[in-house]
């Protein structure tokens, strides 16, 4: 055949915005039968701009539009803008602010990881477990509208610490319901985990290899299980991370079953983090009041944290305004929907292109913002 | 012996509305609080909501969050594929009148500039019990004779 | 691993380098543009193999845009971030490509939000936007809450109306 009877063989599909197994994320596929020959994705669906946004707004204000950037994981959004405003200005904040960030964020961990499972199963046809996974999470959300009033935005951080603090009857619902997921964890093994089907479906699909994927800037789970041990946490350590014990979870597969038990892993060490943390939360102030006209002085911050979906970074420009001269948010998503996304789904199966997206685990809104 | 007689249903508006199929369109972030009621914790199926794939099959497009430019003429073809009667709820208040994002130059402000709206729900995103609330009086103006569009 | 990369570069570019700053696990550097890709380039044989971000910001007063590239070292575990200024007008620069695959999608993202040119990238069609005729969104000229008021608000109250 010559090269124009070639093209007219490939029909070209949609893995459309309106699709149960896709965010807001649009896909075109070209396909011959059943295999994918090429894979051309078109975000933009959910851009707001939220870099210009945060240019008209002061400090304080900024803080509640930072928690949109992601919704199904607010709180590392938070901790890297309150972070990088801070080192930025050089503002002290107290030690007991620190400990119930981190505890916070890593109950924003656990919801995520929970979610991924759920959509997973939604995707695999499994669907007894999204209704079983997505009324656990309940759970994380109620603790979340205890502490700060809001369910899904809690818009708890602000820099300087944190809004309220954390009362003693917090505390003891916070245990009770660590030990109802640890439970239910050892509920997920032989339910989900263990599964034939979602082994079957998993095991060898979406193949990296740990240099394609540093060199196609894949971050967070996705990075170790391909057997590369970058964990920001461990490496450029913020907060208290240095004052608490954990494994980082490395796998050496590279596919997407691995990644599904990395995220399983990760599930277990962030409840024993929480209980540490717990253990020894210190007394004493939880904010520092810096009042909604502080200027942050001129000069310039980048800081990592380690989301649920990889590095989320913040690279802040201020020129001696209340408002910020320029905030760029790197989020994770972006390179994993945009770049790994077509490089693995190239050559597969049409069945196999939404178990490798969401193994991948992108957030259509952060990768658009 | 007090006798049982069986309870049919009585109009064809009765049976539309215990019978709301939803697309499943995933628009944005006010979609999330739709989440527990499609899990355990509040559970939509015993009111007769399934969420279906594909828009012939349904009677209610349930647009839930903020709507952008490139997403508007979507929304407008998927509306236009949808069958009669059908019904159409907006979420949250980006819809409404432009949310957390009034000036942002990638968003629309008002969905029913593109289509008719029936019914609309506050709130950033409107907590489980709002929407039920809201589901439950957009069915009982439906068991009441209202025809759709 | 500060020192080797400063013994390194400092005589090979020795008027390229503008600045070289090292404290604790990051490294800063300002370059000319001319020789940036080179010194990216002998980054990246020295370690630093994972680029996290390619972001640009507007100095409208200096006329100048500057990007800025971050890049992470895995074994070493160290930060480098390489600034280079480029001029406003007609703003154009060699792409990264060849060194960090990874790179295409920031630079194509930079391109269409503030008008960047990177010569070598093999797409750089439009990403988030459609049908944008004004000037490229990010640029500090142009006023977004001046924009939406005109489209979408009426012009006697305060809140938008549905136009069409």
């Amino acid at each position: 055949m010559d090269i124009e009877e070639k093209e007219l063989a490939f029909l070209t599909m949609p893995f459309g915005p309106q699709h149960p197994a896709s965010g807001h994320f649009h896909a075109l596929m070209k396909v011959e039968g059943e295999r994918v020959h090429e894979l051309e994705p078109h975000p933009g669906y959910l851009h707001r701009g939220f870099e210009k946004l945060m240019e008209y707004r002061v400090h304080v204000q900024n803080c509640p539009l930072v928690d949109r950037i992601c919704i199904l994981d607010p709180f590392p959004n938070e901790l890297g803008y309150v972070n990088a405003v801070e080192k930025l200005g050089g503002v002290e904040v107290p030690e007991r602010a620190r400990y119930i960030r981190i505890i916070m964020t890593e109950f924003g961990r656990i919801l995520s990881h929970i979610t991924w499972m759920g959509v997973m199963g939604m995707v695999l046809g499994f669907d007894s477990a999204c209704r079983i996974a997505w009324g656990d999470r309940e759970r994380v959300i109620r603790l979340n509208e205890i502490i700060s009033g809001g369910r899904l935005y809690p818009c708890y951080f602000c820099p300087g610490g944190v809004r309220r603090d954390m009362s003693q009857e917090f505390i003891k619902m916070a245990f009770e319901n660590l030990d109802y997921l640890e439970k239910q964890l050892d509920f997920y093994d032989p339910f989900f985990f263990d599964n034939e089907t979602f082994i079957m479906r998993t095991k060898g699909v979406g193949k990296l290899s740990a240099e394609e994927a540093i060199d196609l800037g894949t971050t967070g789970p996705n990075l170790r299980a391909c057997g590369v041990d970058y964990d920001i946490r461990k490496d450029e350590p913020y907060e208290v991370y240095p004052k608490v014990d954990f494994n980082v979870i490395t796998r050496e597969e590279g596919d997407a079953y691995a990644r599904g038990m990395c995220r399983r892993g990760e599930i277990a060490e962030s409840i024993s983090i929480i209980r540490q943390l717990l253990n020894k939360l210190p007394d004493g102030p939880f904010r520092t009041e810096i009042g909604p006209a502080w200027a942050a002085p001129e000069g310039e911050s980048y800081f990592c944290v380690e989301a649920a979906r990889g590095e989320l970074c913040f690279h802040m420009v201020s020129d001696g305004s209340p408002v910020p001269y320029r905030a760029k948010v790197r989020g994770p998503s972006f390179s994993h929907s945009l770049v790994v996304f077509p490089y693995l789904a190239k050559g597969g199966t049409i069945a196999d292109v939404p178990i490798i997206y969401w193994s991948l685990d992108g957030c259509p809104a952060d990768m658009d913002r | 012996m007090k006798k049982l007689t069986p309870r049919f249903i009585k109009s064809k508006h009765e049976a539309r509305a215990w019978s709301f199929w939803a697309i499943n369109y995933f628009t944005a972030c006010g979609f999330m609080e739709l989440l527990p009621w499609v899990g355990s914790g509040y559970d939509m199926e015993r009111f007769g909501i399934l969420a279906v794939p594909t828009p012939r099959h349904a009677d209610v497009f349930i647009v839930a969050g903020y709507v952008t430019k490139k997403a508007a003429k979507r929304i407008k073809m998927i509306y236009d594929q949808m069958p009669s009667p059908k019904y159409v709820l907006a979420l949250g208040s980006c819809p409404m009148t432009g949310g957390m994002y009034w000036d942002s130059y990638a968003t629309i402000k008002r969905v029913d500039e593109i289509i008719p709206v029936d019914l609309w729900i506050e709130g950033c995103p409107p907590k489980p019990e709002n929407i039920g609330h809201g589901i439950v009086m957009a069915t009982n103006v439906v068991k009441s004779g209202y025809e759709g569009h | 691993m500060i020192d080797k990369i400063t013994s390194l570069l400092k005589p090979k570019f020795a008027d390229s380098l503008l600045k070289i700053v090292g404290e604790g696990k990051e490294i800063t550097l300002l370059v000319k543009k001319e020789k940036a890709h080179q010194i990216l380039s002998e980054l990246k044989d020295a370690g630093f193999n994972h680029l996290s971000d390619v972001s640009a910001v507007d100095y409208i007063d200096e006329q100048e845009f500057e990007l800025v590239y971050h890049l992470w070292a895995h074994r070493e575990k160290i930060r480098a971030i390489v600034k280079v200024r480029i001029p406003r007008e007609a703003p154009k620069l060699k792409s990264v490509v060849d060194l960090w695959t990874g790179a295409q999608i920031h630079e194509r993202e930079d391109h269409e939000l503030f008008g960047i040119n990177f010569e070598g990238n093999p797409n750089l069609s439009p990403l988030f936007l459609e049908d944008w005729e004004e000037i490229p969104p990010f640029r500090k000229d142009f006023d977004t809450r001046k924009y939406v008021k005109e489209k979408y608000y009426s012009e006697e109250e305060e809140y938008p109306v549905a136009k069409g």
